[in-house]
């Protein structure tokens, strides 16, 4: 799980187009001002090429901070 | 042409103003939103060569009653950025949003949230609505976010809800809420 945190973490920092270190490890949609409707697109989308199919739409509305990107990095459900 | 018989809106947010559009308000520049791809793909709606007068008799059917048209203007450059569409049931005090963002060089810049904040406002407390609804399709995941950013509640997923424009499959579509107590409630913490 330390790993898919780490990963996460990369993949938003990459989505919004800045170092990891710059990502707080409890970023949270609403709270994270730099995770904006862009940079969650991108997120998504990167999310589904690294496991290798769409979300469902259960699963994308379940998306609310990293440790639900790390969840489904893992293969288990967000939320 | 529907007349205007309500309350045309007119607000101002700290970059843009807010103001019912009428007949006269089409442009080439809202026309030219209805022919891109980009613009109107995440919306499943269809790209159209809409001319003036087909915009200006689309806008003709707000009256500011049941439907609000409302551009959104950059108070900088004065340019047209985009608009709302409310469709307002005053039978049950209830709005539904749609929004289209049609300058590309806008996206990702916080322009939705923003002026929906204000309009939230005067819908709740000058119009008596007591209930926002919102349905952005599943996969606009740039309009989900905003929706959960402002606070929105996601009260359900229907699936298989649209036909695709472009031919594939049917998609699947969000519905959020917002109370106007729990925007009210929102507006008092962030003060």
């Amino acid at each position: 799980m330390a790993e898919d945190s780490t990963r996460a973490r990369a993949l938003l920092a990459e989505a919004i187009g800045a170092e990891p270190a710059l990502v707080p490890h409890d970023a949270r949609i609403g709270v994270f001002e730099r995770w904006d409707s862009l940079a969650h697109l991108r997120l998504i989308l990167a999310v589904e090429q690294q496991i290798g199919r769409q979300l469902d739409p259960d699963e994308a509305i379940a998306v609310e901070c990293l440790d639900d990107v790390a969840r489904l990095l893992n293969g288990r459900a967000a939320g | 042409m529907a007349l205007a018989t309500g309350k045309p809106v007119l607000l101002q947010t700290e970059r843009f103003e807010l103001r019912s559009m009428r007949p006269i308000d089409a442009s080439d520049r809202w026309v030219g939103w209805a022919r891109d791809p980009e613009v109107m793909g995440p919306l499943n709606s269809p790209v159209v060569q809409m001319s003036r007068d087909e915009l200006s008799k689309f806008l003709a059917t707000s009256d500011n009653v049941n439907r609000y048209i409302v551009g959104i203007f950059d108070k900088v450059s004065r340019i047209q950025v985009g608009f709302f569409m409310v469709d307002v049931d005053n039978g049950h005090h209830l709005a539904t949003f749609n929004v289209v963002i049609g300058e590309k060089e806008w996206w990702g810049k916080g322009v939705i949230n923003e002026a929906r904040a204000a309009l939230l406002d005067h819908f709740f407390e000058q119009v008596g609505v007591e209930k926002a609804c919102g349905q952005p399709l599943a996969r606009n995941f740039p309009a989900v976010l905003n929706y959960k950013a402002q606070g929105w509640r996601h009260e359900g997923t229907q699936r298989a809800q649209r036909r695709s424009v472009s031919g594939g499959p049917r998609l699947d579509q969000y519905q959020f809420g917002l109370l106007r107590d729990d925007w009210r409630e929102a507006r008092r913490k962030a003060t």
